[in-house]
Order: structure tokens, then sequence, then C-alpha cells
């Protein structure tokens, strides 16, 4: 009886979409579980970003972190590359936009971690933790696409056999490659903008995989600095993080610009140390408003940092 | 002809009291929570929230969920609820559980005070199986969607056709740039579907369910294109709300209200610390009004 009827319900769907896949209806409790089964919070190694994020990097979610340049973009993705593999996460595949993977960075991460380890040790973790990073150069949106696609193939068809599972997915920076093609009254680029939005957001919560990607500034209405990519952008991410430089030499803030949990703007103080100095801030679009925290770091890291190129 | 009396044609088949009650009792006024109370809104009425991004649009849907899942009344304990079920289309991939799970908790923890945790557990569990989540990736997957849906409710099927009362879309503007891509490339799958006709046929299917199963429907819209202004509507209070409209005019004319949302430029202080305040505005039907609210942890209230 029940096959006759879905027959009956499938010919008449048929002649108007073909549905390619099964859409589940879930429950309220069958999410809840969900999520705290399999979406876990991954570090990013700098505990004040973890703590504005509200636990580090949650895996289904799509992260976005915008900043000037030599704001340390790069160095929030190199750093969680490290701490997730380090913490036996899983696997991290970083695609590179600009040629800023370095692997001297991950090293020097590495050996901030563990530095009472002798030589020897240190050599033979700083290599598992390299294997389990997969760096894979793109130059435009097409090769995006093209291996966003394959990668979810890959996924879907992949059983995990007591290996290492692929858990974060960075994208240095997603607006390099999206910039040029948007713009203009074609609307191409915007679909495929859209698409590549679409496809993040179901890889990374299909296959439970944190997502982080970089994006760049532009120059906004009053001479301001403002995340690119425009306003259909803004709806992708779940997470939206600003860095930029502060008055002294030093410094350089984090704030947050969109959070589906922390909606509401009372941070908690955190002691923290972290490798940087950064204060944090709520930020409300473009001025910068709220409580500022401020936090000793390791100064030397951070002029290690504004001599490379980023 | 000797039967059909000309003073048949002219008697009443009902009189206006009798319709009023009974147009009252199928269609009952619903109050929903802030911003939205400001229209007494009934089933089978399509609400569209839109505004640009962070402007709360989606608190507001969460905030209606809560308020439909909870029970009238539990245990001797009013809680005001709809005791109904909800379904989510969450088109834009972005629903947060945990939100969710966070303001029903701090609800009946507020409106119980202190019930055990067994009773607790029993209430929220209640409360979360009437919550109905689909995730869509594209608008072909929305059809289907909507398409098996009105087949469950024909069905009657006990886990998601009975009780429906609300329908969540959270952005019908997620699939905008890549429908009107598809369409001008001439894109089409089987038969002849241009993203125009797949515009019309979601439109049709969400009016064919409504005439099924009365349902509010609650619609998300980001505003995407800011329109100029000319120089008399800049003040310092208000900033440039106007928006152009992108969706199709078959959605625009299914539409029977429209709120806007916007993120306010004041901030005003909640015991030590500021906080970022919204303000609503009813577009359709037009209310002089404008409401400010603010989002905390617990929901959505009023200053």
């Amino acid at each position: 009886m029940m096959d006759t009827e879905e027959e009956d319900f499938k010919s008449r769907l048929a002649p108007d979409v073909t549905p390619n896949r099964q859409l589940p209806w879930l429950t309220g409790i069958e999410l809840l579980s969900d999520t705290n089964q399999n979406k876990h919070f991954l570090p990013t190694g700098l505990e004040g970003i973890d703590a504005l994020l509200g636990g580090g990097l949650r895996q289904g979610q799509v992260t976005e972190i915008a900043g000037p340049s030599s704001s340390g973009k790069t160095q929030v993705c190199l750093s969680s590359a490290t701490h997730v593999v380090d913490r036996n996460f899983g696997m991290v595949l970083y695609l590179d936009t600009s040629n800023s993977f370095s692997p001297f960075r991950i090293s020097c991460f590495v050996n901030q971690l563990h530095p009472s380890l002798p030589k020897e040790l240190k050599e033979t973790s700083l290599q598992t933790i390299m294997s389990n990073i997969y760096c894979q150069s793109v130059f435009d949106i097409f090769a995006l696409l093209d291996l966003l696609h394959h990668v979810e193939t890959t996924l879907k068809h992949t059983v995990k056999l007591g290996g290492s599972k692929l858990c974060l997915l960075i994208v240095d920076s997603v607006s390099s490659v999206i910039a040029p093609v948007i713009g203009g009254k074609n609307s191409q680029g915007w679909c495929m903008m859209a698409s590549v939005g679409v496809l993040l957001k179901r890889i990374a919560y299909e296959h439970n995989i944190a997502v982080l990607v970089t994006n760049h500034m532009v120059g906004g209405e009053n001479g301001t600095l403002k995340p690119a990519l425009g306003e259909s952008w803004k709806g992708i991410p779940h997470i939206r993080l600003l860095l930029s430089h502060g008055t002294g030499n030093n410094h350089g803030t984090t704030t947050v610009l969109k959070h589906t949990l922390m909606v509401s703007m009372h941070l908690d103080h955190h002691e923290i140390w972290s490798k940087w100095v950064v204060f944090f801030s709520v930020l409300e679009h473009s001025s910068v408003t709220g409580r500022v925290l401020y936090v000793a770091g390791d100064s030397f890291a951070y002029r290690t940092h504004a001599s490379d190129t980023n | 002809m000797g039967e059909a009396k000309p003073e048949n044609w002219i008697r009443c088949d009902e009189t206006g009291k009798e319709m009023l009650s009974r147009v009252l009792s199928g269609r009952p006024f619903i109050i929903p929570a802030p911003p939205l109370h400001r229209l007494a809104l009934r089933l089978r009425n399509v609400v569209e929230i839109s505004g640009p991004s962070n402007s709360a649009k989606s608190q507001v849907l969460v905030q209606a969920v809560v308020h439909f899942i909870l029970p009238k009344e539990w245990a001797g304990i009013q809680f005001g609820g709809m005791e109904s079920k909800v379904v989510f289309f969450d088109l834009d991939c972005r629903f947060d559980v945990l939100r969710l799970s966070q303001i029903l908790t701090h609800r009946i923890s507020e409106t119980c005070g202190s019930i055990g945790q067994i009773a607790f557990d029993e209430l929220f569990h209640d409360c979360m199986s009437r919550f109905l989540y689909v995730r869509c990736y594209s608008s072909s997957d929305f059809l289907s969607s909507l398409k098996e849906l009105s087949y469950q409710i024909q069905r009657k099927d006990e886990t998601i056709g009975t009780g429906l009362r609300l329908l969540l879309i959270d952005s019908v503007g997620s699939f905008h740039w890549i429908d009107r891509s598809n369409q001008l490339r001439g894109l089409c799958k089987g038969k002849n579907i241009s993203p125009q006709s797949l515009q019309e046929a979601i439109v049709h299917e969400l009016h064919e369910l409504l005439l099924l199963q009365p349902l509010l429907v609650l619609a998300t819209k980001a505003s995407l294109f800011r329109t100029e202004t000319p120089n008399e509507y800049q003040s310092t209070g208000d900033r440039n709300l106007l928006f152009r409209e992108y969706m199709p005019a078959v959605w625009q004319s299914f539409v029977t209200h429209r709120i806007q949302l916007h993120p306010s430029d004041e901030l005003l202080s909640d015991g030590s610390e500021p906080i970022r305040s919204y303000t609503s505005d009813w577009l359709q039907p037009s209310v002089s009004i404008k409401d400010r609210f603010i989002v905390r942890d617990d929901g959505i209230f009023l200053t």
C-alpha cells in the first residue's frame, strides 16, 4: 500500500523536478543531538579569538576573518591548522590563493607548542603535523569551484578507515578569487560567489568540517574600510570577525561582526595568554564601541610576523 | 420555475454575527512575540521580514518558533504558547539549533521557576519535537520539499502532517543570484523549466499548502540593493531605509504583510554594557509607530 502511494507521489513529482537526493526532515531533538555529537569546536590556538568565537571554530559552520593586509589573517589560519592537527582532530586542507602558506611559520608554532621536548621528538612531531596538512594552490574561481566539488565527491565516497578525516578547510583568501569576477552588471560573477557559498556550507554541514575563510577590506562610504565582496556575501558566513591594526605598533584588535550564538554584546572576560597583543571590543559595523580588554602577549612573535609578507 | 421564488434569492445564508464567529473560530487571531506584535496576524497570512544583513531577522524567526512550540499549559503552569508544530525551511543554511535551545531553556526556567530536571527534560523534549527542520541547497530542493510537505499533510502523517501552524522560510532571496544567472544562461534540466517558472511553481505550491492547511508563513528576505535617496530623506535619526525589491512579482503579490528591520546607530545601555538596538517598521499595512527592540541571550525584548 505504501509503495503504490509513494510511486504515485514520485510520478507526480517527476515531471516538474527531479529530486536528486533525500531531504531529511529533522526534529529539534535530532538536530540538537547531531550538533552535540558531531559538531565540535576546533581550537585556533589563539585563546582570545577562541573566546570571541565561543569556543573555537565550529564544525558545520563557515567562519570569516576580514581585515586589511598584514593584520594577521594568515597567521590565524596557520595557527589554527597547527593546533587542530596537533590535538588530533583530523586533517586540514589549506587552499592557498596568494602563496601565503609558510612552512616556516608552522614550525615556529610547533616550537611554541612544545618548547621542552628534545630535538628528535620535535622533529617527529613536526613531520606528523606537516603530513596532516594538505596545501593546494588555487588561483581563480573556476579552479576553486572544481576543487570544492572534487573534495565533496571524495568525502561522500570515502569510508573512514581508522585514519584521520578532514576536519578543517581553510581558504586563504577567498576574496582574492571572488573579487575579480563580481561587480558590474553581469550577474555571472555573483552567481559563482553564491555557488561557492552554497558549496562551502554544504561541505561544512554534511561532513562535519569547520571552514575558515579570509577576506580583505575595501574602501567604503566616508573613507572608512569595510569588508570586501559586498552585501550579498554577508549572508554566507555564519560568523564574521574583523581584525584590524590598533594605533600602537604592537597592537591589533579583533571584533565580532556577526555570530549565530553570541547575539548580545556581553563578552566574558578572560585572563588569557596569547601570542600577540590584542584587545577586544564588539563592533557595530564600522565604528568601534563597547568594552575593551587588554591582554598581554608575546611581542616577539608579533615582530616576527610583521616582517613576513602577508 | 415555481419553486425558485424570488424571495429565496435575497434570503440571507447566515447573519453577520454567525459569519464572524465562524471565521474567527476557523482562523483565530494570533498575537506573536515582539517585534511582530503590533498587528494581530491570522493563519493564512504571509509576512515578509526584510532588512539588511545583521538586522536580527533570523532572531525574530527563532522567537516566533519558541512562541509556537511552547504548550498553552503544562503541569498547571501557564506558558501561553500555541502548542503546535512548526516547520522551518532553511534556505540560507545558517540556522543554529543551540540558539533555539538557549532561548527555549531561558523561557522555561523563567516561567517555571524551579522544577525538577526530569520534568524540565520532558517539557524540553516535547517542545523540541514539535520543531521540524529542512535544509535546502537550491530552489529545486525547496520546491520538492514543499511538494513532499503537502503530500505528508494529505496523508495526515503523524510525524509531519498534523497540527502544523507555522511555516518559516529563512531567506527567500538566498538563491536569487543563482536562479537569475541560470535564467540568463537558459539553463534547464529535462523539460523546459526556466527559473522564472521555478519561482512561480514555488509560490503556487505555497498557495496550495495554505489552502490545504491554514498556516502562518513568516519569510525573511535580505535587502541586498540599497537605492539612492534624495536629500530630504536623510536626517540625523533615520538612515536611508529604501531598498530595491528583487523578488519576482508573483512573490510580491503573494505576501500579505511586510515589516522591515534595521540595526540602529544608537546604542542603549543595559546595566553597564552598551547594547545594539534594532528598529522595526511595518510597511504593509503601514503603521506609523516604529518599535525598537534589543536582542539578549534570552530572546527579543522591546525597549
